[in-house]
């Protein structure tokens, strides 16, 4: 399948569609409740839930014995937030720290859930298969109902978003403050932490448990490299989430033998990788060409104070001197020296140089500068 | 008991054990997570391995996955070091993508290769003793268990080699610098032993056990000593205890070891959690409470000195002025009356001598403020506590 097809075939084919509308869906929730997670240093908070979610999964199939996937959610979301609970639990109440707490519930919840799925497995019941979908997840099998369902839940958040905006912002960035000002700081972080887990929980069937975690991160941390502003943020990592979203699943569509999970968290991947390098602010390209750029004027000016007290000691500010006398001096290279001829604040004469006026009054302001500068 | 039932018990337990000891130091330096994003981070190094050795239990193999799983660490550190992002954020970047990549490779390749992701997040131990090493036509075993049976030799000499090193640096890792010993060795030292145990298990019990394996036994552990020594000890004891208890539920119930294996290391995990002696969460709760009554009753005992005149020391004043229920000022009086601190003249409440002297002294106490004098007080004064 070419790309023209796909592009056809997105407008008129009802699984494709669905897919498509299901995976920028999901992107835009995780992208924008991800946000919060990253900042609240709860990145991995994502891949725990996910892993815990599974045994929920099971038990709500052997409870109900139906396929119905949102009442397979449910079991998950009650699950994923139990295993979320557990986790502050054992931080608060013993001197486990938060990694081990983390890693801890992420396995013992997720084996558990293997025992149950591998017990379920064995059980006469012809209904049972498709649930290991849930661990790597199947984005084919999304159908309408869903898509209503996530769309559901993707309003809901941006209306507990808007609603506690302010909360939200000033429990994330000044907690005891939150406190001193009187608001009910442990409502607002459940309530933050609520609609982590049921993000996560929501992508289950789509990306599935261990590439979930992904889902989450990547947008925000993409997102977080091209502003300071926390309403930009959940914006851009929501557009970024809902893009790999639909890249993902567009590349996947046109070849042969590709899961949609993967190739989804490889196109987020690739968002961050291209943030980190080319975001103008934080990223490491234009990090790197401040830095030298910086250096180089450093050189410069090195160059152009050695020259200046060279020449303060003659009555004649622009008495030549030899080229020689410089290269005992670091800062000094050729390029250095071209670069300050076509400034215009030095002349060069075959083997001699001599300041200008120009030269002479920029490095003496230079001088000034750095004195008015330590007052 | 048939010797592969046998077989399959020396496996899992021998895996305990090798995990038990990376995890206990992965654990007291604070990453545990580490350990989760090189069992997933492992696969492209095993499908690339095995597209070049097609045997799942080959050394090279093993040493391209460890390579892998090295790389993540290294990985997860360069970006960490960027400052653009925190550290638990890059570990929850890198290892999913190269999980993915190694997805894709294996579905790319699915005609030619013989391997399912499944199998290597999952494992199956209940298969491990039929592949079998047969060296010069005599059978020497399964093979999983020569693979993790060197491994853990191997660690087990590290460990013993460099105990003192691996106890420094985890504890004072500036100490450790300054007398000479490199952290980044040790540090990468730890990632390579953690990265080796972690392939060379997953194809018995699968990778998601290993982090069990790794981090549950230790973190028991920990809440049960404060020494390096034993703390390793009972790790290894909780891993292969329930490495065996684990077998035997999966036996009962017909469903997957690892998954079993897991759910016995949660079971003792809660257990331990829930009653352990000093630093469980009843233990924690009921210290909670008891502190939070004996600094109520501070507090009664200087208002008391604080009020020399009578109205302020009225029984029935009392409730309202420090603003406690009902039952909390029975409670605190009571105690107080135990201790004898107070006594009762018609409805009037007043310090004894022994009151007098312990409030005196909890005054100093506050006002200085030195640590750890108050329990020690408390051990001095208090024939009941709260």
């Amino acid at each position: 399948m070419d790309i023209a097809e796909y592009i056809r075939l997105v407008f008129s084919d009802y699984t494709l569609r669905t897919i498509t509308l299901g995976t920028a869906i999901l992107g835009a929730v995780t992208g924008m409740l991800g946000s919060f997670a990253v900042l609240r240093k709860q990145s991995l908070l994502g891949d725990a839930i996910s892993h815990a979610a599974l045994p929920g999964i099971a038990i709500a199939f052997l409870i109900t014995g139906a396929k119905d996937s949102n009442i397979l959610l449910l079991g998950a979301l009650v699950s994923g937030l139990i295993g979320t609970f557990w986790i502050r639990g054992i931080i608060s109440k013993t001197h486990l720290k938060s990694d081990t707490a983390l890693g801890l519930i992420l396995s013992l919840f997720f084996g558990f859930g293997m025992l149950l799925l591998t017990f379920i497995q064995k059980q006469p019941n012809a209904n049972q298969a498709g649930l290991d979908k849930y661990l790597f997840g199947q984005a084919a099998t999304l159908v309408e109902s869903d898509v209503w369902m996530m769309t559901i839940v993707t309003g809901a958040c941006l209306l507990v978003l808007l609603l506690f905006w302010k909360e939200f912002k000033i429990l994330l960035f000044d907690a005891d403050y939150t406190k001193t000002l009187g608001f009910n700081t442990k409502f607002i972080d459940i309530l933050i932490t609520t609609f982590i887990v049921l993000a996560t929980v929501l992508g289950l069937q789509t990306v599935g448990v261990v590439l979930m975690s992904a889902m989450l991160l990547a947008p925000a941390a993409a997102a977080r490299q091209w502003t300071n502003s926390l309403g930009m943020m959940v914006f851009l990592a929501a557009i970024f989430g809902a893009l790999s979203g639909v890249f993902g699943t567009a590349i996947s569509a046109t070849q042969n033998n590709l899961s949609t999970g993967p190739v989804i968290v490889i196109i987020a991947g690739i968002f961050v990788l291209f943030s980190f390098i080319f975001s103008p602010s934080r990223g490491l390209l234009f990090k790197q060409i401040r830095f030298i750029k910086n250096r180089r004027d450093l050189q410069l000016h090195k160059t152009l104070t050695f020259m200046f007290r060279i020449a303060e000691t003659h009555e004649n500010i622009s008495h030549p001197h030899t080229v020689k006398i410089l290269n005992n001096f670091q800062g000094f290279t050729k390029r250095t020296l071209q670069k300050l001829v076509r400034k215009n604040y030095v002349k060069l004469d075959g083997n001699m140089w001599s300041l200008t006026e120009e030269g002479f009054k920029t490095a003496t302001n230079l001088y000034n500068q750095q004195n008015s500068n330590d007052e | 008991m048939s010797s592969a039932q046998f077989e399959i018990q020396l496996i899992a337990s021998l895996v305990a054990i090798a995990c038990a000891i990376p995890g206990t130091f992965l654990v007291l330096r604070k990453m545990a997570m580490i350990s989760d994003a090189i069992s997933h981070s492992i696969l492209p190094g095993i499908v690339i391995g095995f597209f070049i050795t097609q045997d799942l239990n080959s050394p090279l193999l093993i040493l391209l996955a460890a390579l892998t799983g090295i790389l993540t660490v290294v990985l997860v550190e360069y970006i960490q070091k960027t400052g653009l992002v925190k550290e638990d954020t890059a570990i929850g970047l890198v290892f999913p993508i190269l999980f993915s990549i190694g997805v894709i490779l294996i579905a790319k390749n699915a005609n030619d290769v013989h391997l399912d992701v499944d199998a290597v997040l999952l494992g199956e131990l209940a298969f491990a003793p039929f592949d079998r090493l047969i060296i010069s036509g005599v059978d020497v075993g399964p093979k999983s268990l020569w693979v993790i049976g060197i491994i853990l030799i191997v660690t087990i000499g590290l460990l013993i080699a460099f105990f003192k090193e691996l106890k420094v640096s985890t504890f004072d890792a500036g100490l450790a610098a300054s007398l000479g010993f490199s952290p980044a060795v040790i540090h990468y030292g730890l990632m390579s032993v953690s990265s080796i145990t972690t392939v060379g298990a997953f194809d018995a019990v699968g990778a998601i056990l290993v982090v069990a394996l790794m981090i549950a036994p230790a973190a028991t552990a920990y809440l049960l000593t404060n020494n390096l020594k034993r703390m390793l000890l009972y790790a290894i004891g909780f891993g292969v205890f329930c490495a065996i208890s684990g077998y035997w539920l999966a036996h009962g119930l017909d469903a997957s070891i690892a998954g079993s294996i897991t759910t016995m290391l949660g079971i003792v995990f809660l257990f331990v959690y829930l009653f352990a002696h000093n630093k469980g969460v009843i233990a924690v709760l009921y210290r909670e409470k008891q502190q939070r009554t004996e600094v109520s009753l501070l507090t009664f005992l200087l208002h008391l000195k604080n009020h020399s005149e009578e109205s302020e020391r009225h029984v029935n004043h009392l409730n309202e002025h420090i603003n406690w229920q009902k039952v909390r000022s029975k409670t605190i009086l009571d105690l107080a009356l135990k201790n004898n601190m107070i006594q009762f003249d018609k409805n009037i409440v007043s310090l004894t001598e022994k009151g007098e002297d312990f409030t005196t002294q909890a005054i100093d106490y506050i006002i200085t403020n030195e640590d750890g004098k108050i329990e020690h007080m408390k051990d001095d004064f208090f024939l009941f506590r709260g």
